[in-house]
């Protein structure tokens, strides 16, 4: 066993157990600015990851197992590893500028997203099923407490017992799905799961098996049929937790998705990508479609997130290097993008307490930084060059074509990917017309803190130069990709 | 190559400076003024040192950067550095920076000063970019962006409804040309497979993969090809019959004037054709001859009739770019860029002399409400001198030069061209001293002209550098240099000043002593009509002819009367298609429908958790039965 594998996590962990250690001796009045040495403690774990300094980042040995095989520290893991520690930094900035609206136990909330944190970075890589339950439920329970943490208000424990029963469901799927998987085979391992994978194709207790798996799965990326609880969920959970929810639980359901499919069964994936390109296209129409007539901010992203997942399956079921490479870029891109959407709303909505569209009126002229990131972050989700959203659907949809001689569905699946833009297009650009040309606000000047300015400059700064200059975030998602078993 | 780094700088220093002009320094004048000054100096000092450093002729001549590359598609961005880049560049940031200085004086009251300083930068970063570019797509975005930025720029004053109006005729004739020129690029990028000038040109000298073997068919096509390209510098060269924006164009700030159309932006379409030379078969170049020498000879004929200062400089620079594109067409862009050279520092001389006058004025441009300015401007008249007798040719100022070595090839080439080319220098000798009698010499004939005073320092210093030009840019070794570029062979040009000074009486002493000669003629003509006059005698001269010239051989009336009726006839119909078919039921309709669908899925989300539940397990069901139900 070799633990040095696991210092990201371990890291982590400590930095969560020691902000829950200090908030028993801090007075009451210097808790919030725990959420600092929280996210400084991330920031530093992620630079130390960056330069390589921690044990297994520099390439000795790509494919470095520890725990008899179960974690696996491949490039792979490492990209979403750098991933959530990027997510899990700005949303704790956001929820410092939160913090005054969490009634009590804000250094709770702070270690809570942090233990989330780890169990996305064990997901990351998971090697084995029972990893995968594991870290899944790790980052699952957490948020059903993230979710229910403005205990004064209704709508916040109405979407924390939403989430639990779902989640609740969706895990025993995911659980007896497993076992079934081990009862026809004998093996946990994705690698031992690879070698009989083929034989089995067709023995329909596996397959059936294997589809309560992608069940579990599906729900934590919001995918049609699994998505009903988003929309609900995404609107009354605190705003730190939503953002947390949109990027760091899709993502980590992604990578999963891509382990399980890629290396664990690939024969299987080869088999089922039409019926993944159907549950794409289904999810995009219904993201983009339900988002039109909604009026509140948080449940059209919540919406708009179910469209992305879309999106990503598309990406999914290339089968293709450049397809899932794709969808790691997109990730990448959809990271800054939704966080300055979030942290805008976290802003601006904490001083009216609405979250209605209608209270972005006249924003321009409240704030311009704000109003500048949240059109930014609009006009990238709905692709628009030359930001990185543009590109991360460029890349998704030009995967698709080229994949899409070998299963013409794709062609229809990416005629439903365009459609979809097109929808889109009118939900996003209602959210700028609202900050831009309805100038009938009552509100007062607004001066974000120091730390929201930061945060959305940071976010701003993602969404242009990640469009600018798209080559560097490519080349790592080729990279990171290049250990599934594809073509 | 040394300094690898520096054009990277110079490119992107003035998009720089415009971005942080608009982000934050509105409110504050002087720096704004500054950041965009130092931009363009700057930029002129980084090409001289880099110069310096490789030469005009680097070992690598192309720098490039991979941007993306995504499967099969790879895009760069690259930077050509060859002696027609390098020396473009220098003129660009050293006759544009004094632009920027002057403006800094010219602007001083305008209201919205760092508005003007944003575009002037943004419109620099788009110029070096087309000189920059190393591939033909790469040449269109910022061919592009100079549309955009002089379209900034002309609509200045957008307060005014002619400003707008020919901000909108330039960048609309502008598209008209460029329309023709991306479909030019399509052809070649069908053709060669590469849009980069150096694969093209290896293409074109292999000629292999024409698709067919035709040779009648192959020469058409490329002919074909070639003049597509060329309908782009028809455009931004103002050549006939796209050359109705550029007189309107005087509408926008006189510096503006300076910079964009006589230095630099119509000087775009001659840069391209010299860049792209190999391009053109000599069927195309005929064409391309042809159409400059008309240009310059309807304009020259134009310019003796009208009477506003700006607009007789603005037929003149017409005239003059018809005698590059000529120039090009005779199988001598070498000429023609030493013309846009020369030209550039005397034009930009003249214009801003002549809104040197027209701020001593208070707005006054009519020529004959002028009179007298000699002695109330000495700096001014004298300047203006000097670029009066360079564009006139007269020998050793630099247009002498420039003009003499495009005479001698058109002798040449083509008997008729240069015939033509002679009747253009002597109507420009005659409209230039026309302006120059009226406006500076004889009585004063407004009590704004007896009241007039000299410009502050930040004016007349750019003025009198210049004249400096105007007067040595002959002799500085740069028709040795394109001469060599061209035919790195055979190009025999003396390099002492004094072999340089005599060179075009020893080298072509027909074409030179024509053009003197002239030069001359126009000169008499102009002094016998217009020394001491009180109003333009030659409309009693010749009648109906005046009429026609003084309007422009009406084809504005004639655009008028047939584009853009023919337009506005299409234009009706088309809104009405628009409006009722495709906005109406395609997407009103789709619009309507889509947000009906939204509205009923809505209902399925009704945030019962018995129904969500119900709904998950239905979901597990259909896609089992999908997946396992077969």
């Amino acid at each position: 066993m070799n633990l040095a594998l696991i210092s990201h996590e371990i890291l982590l962990l400590l930095l969560g157990v020691g902000v829950l250690l200090a908030d028993l001796w801090l007075p009451a009045a210097r808790k919030r600015s725990l959420g600092y040495v929280a996210a400084g403690g991330v920031g530093i774990i992620l630079l130390v990851s960056l330069l390589g300094l921690l044990p297994g980042t520099v390439g000795a040995d790509p494919t470095a197992h520890a725990f008899g095989r179960m974690f696996v520290l491949d490039d792979l893991a490492l990209f979403f590893k750098r991933f959530f520690l990027i997510a899990t930094l700005i949303v704790l900035l956001m929820t410092v500028e939160f913090a005054d609206r969490v009634p009590a136990g804000i250094a709770e909330y702070y270690s809570l997203i942090l233990f989330a944190a780890s169990g996305m970075l064990f997901a990351a890589s998971a090697n084995d099923f029972v990893l995968l339950f594991v870290s899944l439920e790790l980052i699952t329970v957490t948020f059903y407490v993230l979710t229910g943490f403005a205990r004064s208000r209704t709508e916040s424990l109405e979407a924390s017992v939403k989430y639990l029963i779902m989640g609740a469901l969706s895990s025993a799927f995911l659980v007896y799905g497993i076992a079934l998987v081990y009862g026809m085979t004998g093996a946990f391992n994705f690698q031992d799961l690879a070698a009989v994978d083929a034989p089995h194709l067709e023995d329909p207790i596996f397959l059936f098996g294997l589809l309560f798996v992608f069940v579990g799965l599906g729900f934590k990326i919001a995918a049609v049929p699994f998505q009903m609880w988003a929309p609900d969920v995404y609107q009354g959970a605190p705003t730190p937790t939503t953002a947390f929810l949109a990027v760091g639980s899709k993502a980590a359901g992604v990578v999963l998705l891509l382990r399980v499919l890629f290396t664990a069964v690939p024969a299987v994936a080869a088999e089922w990508a039409p019926v993944i390109a159907v549950v794409a296209s289904l999810t995009m129409l219904y993201g983009n479609l339900c988002a039109l007539p909604q009026t509140n901010l948080k449940r059209l992203l919540g919406y708009s997130s179910i469209a992305h997942a879309g999106y990503l399956l598309l990406g999914v079921a290339s089968l293709t290097q450049s397809g899932q490479a794709a969808v790691l870029f997109y990730l990448g891109g959809y990271l800054f993008t939704v966080l300055a959407a979030f942290m805008v709303a976290a802003a601006v909505l904490r001083e009216t307490g609405a979250e209605d569209i209608e209270s972005l009126r006249g924003l321009y002229h409240r704030s311009p930084l704000l109003a500048t990131g949240l059109t930014f972050s609009m006009v990238s989700l709905a692709g628009i060059p030359p930001l990185v959203g543009f590109f991360g659907k460029f890349l998704l949809i030009q995967a698709a074509l080229a994949a899409a001689a070998a299963a013409p569905i794709l062609y229809a699946a990416v005629g439903v990917a365009i459609v979809g833009v097109v929808v889109s297009l009118c939900y996003y650009f209602g959210v700028i017309r609202a900050i831009y040309w309805r100038t009938d606000s009552t509100g007062h000047p607004l001066t974000p803190s120091m730390t929201a300015r930061l945060t959305v400059g940071a976010c701003l700064a993602g969404i242009v130069i990640l469009g600018i200059f798209p080559s560097g975030l490519w080349e790592s998602a080729r990279q990171a990709v290049a250990t599934l078993s594809l073509n | 190559m040394k300094l690898a780094f520096l054009p990277w700088l110079i490119l992107f220093l003035p998009l720089l400076a415009a971005a942080w002009i608009m982000l934050f320094t509105r409110a504050n004048r002087c720096r704004s003024a500054a950041l965009s000054i130092s931009a363009v100096v700057l930029g002129f000092v980084g090409t001289l040192t880099f110069v310096g450093a490789n030469g005009f002729h680097p070992v690598q001549p192309e720098v490039s950067v991979t941007w993306l590359a995504v499967g099969g598609l790879d895009i760069a961005f690259g930077l050509r550095l060859d002696a027609l880049s390098l020396l473009m560049m220098l003129v660009v940031t050293g006759v544009g920076g004094a632009i920027h200085i002057y403006s800094w004086g010219y602007m001083e009251e305008d209201r919205c000063f760092s508005r003007y300083f944003a575009s002037l930068s943004l419109f620099t970063f788009s110029m070096l970019g087309v000189v920059l570019a190393n591939n033909f797509l790469q040449m269109f975005i910022f061919w592009e962006l100079v549309g955009v930025s002089s379209y900034l720029l002309i609509g200045f004053w957008y307060e005014r409804a002619s400003a707008a109006d020919a901000a909108k005729k330039a960048f609309l004739t502008n598209r008209v040309g460029d329309f023709g020129f991306l479909l030019g690029i399509l052809t070649f990028w069908g053709l060669a497979g590469s849009l980069n000038f150096e694969a093209i040109k290896e293409w074109m000298d292999n000629g292999i993969g024409f698709g067919s073997t035709d040779p009648i068919i192959v020469q058409s096509g490329l002919t074909l090809a070639g003049l597509l390209v060329f309908c782009g510098a028809m455009g931004k060269s103002a050549q006939f019959p796209l050359h109705v924006w550029l007189p309107d164009a005087m509408e926008g700030p006189t510096p503006v004037s300076a910079l964009i159309h006589a230095a630099t932006m119509v000087a775009a379409g001659v840069y391209m054709l010299s860049r792209t030379f190999f391009i053109y078969t000599p069927d195309a170049l005929s064409v391309i001859a042809w159409v400059g020498g008309f240009t310059a000879l309807l304009a020259a004929v134009v310019a003796v009739q009208q009477n506003d200062i700006k607009r007789i400089l603005a037929y003149s620079t017409l005239s003059q770019l018809g005698y590059m594109v000529m120039a090009v067409g005779v199988y001598a862009p070498s000429a023609g860029m030493f013309h846009l050279v020369t030209h550039a520092f005397f034009k930009a001389l003249l214009f801003l002399g002549a809104g040197s006058v027209i701020h001593a004025l208070h707005h006054e441009q009519d020529i004959w409400r002028m009179g007298g300015l000699r002695r109330r401007m000495p700096v001014t008249f004298w300047t203006f001198m000097v670029g009066t007798l360079a564009l006139a040719g007269v020998w050793p100022f630099s247009g002498f030069f420039s003009k003499d070595s495009i005479l001698a090839t058109a002798q040449h080439h083509s008997p008729a061209l240069f015939v033509l080319g002679a009747a253009v220098a002597a109507l420009t000798t005659f409209y230039m001293f026309r302006l120059v009698f009226v406006a500076f010499l004889g009585p004063e004939r407004t009590s704004e002209a007896s009241h007039a005073h000299e410009s502050p320092w930040v004016m007349t210093w750019p003025l009198r550098l210049l004249a400096t030009f105007s007067l040595i840019g002959g002799v500085l070794g740069i028709e040795g240099l394109l001469t060599g570029f061209y035919d790195p062979v055979g190009s025999e040009h003396p390099n002492g000043l004094a072999a340089q000074v005599f060179y075009p009486f020893a080298h072509a002493p027909v074409a030179a002593s024509v053009g003197l000669a002239s030069v001359a003629a126009g000169f008499l003509a102009a002094h016998w009509l217009y020394r001491n006059v009180a109003e333009d005698p030659l409309p009693a001269r010749i009648g109906a002819l005046s009429r026609w010239m003084r309007n422009k051989f009406y084809f504005d009336e004639l655009y008028e009367a047939t584009v853009i009726r023919l337009q506005d006839t299409a234009a009706t119909v088309i809104d009405w298609f628009d409006r009722w078919l495709v906005a109406g039921a395609a997407v009103r309709g789709t619009a309507g429908v889509t947000r009906l669908v939204g509205q009923a899925l809505r209902l399925v989300q009704t945030g019962s958790l018995q129904t969500y539940t119900f709904l998950f397990v239905l979901g597990v069901a259909i896609v089992l039965f999908a997946v396992l139900g077969r």
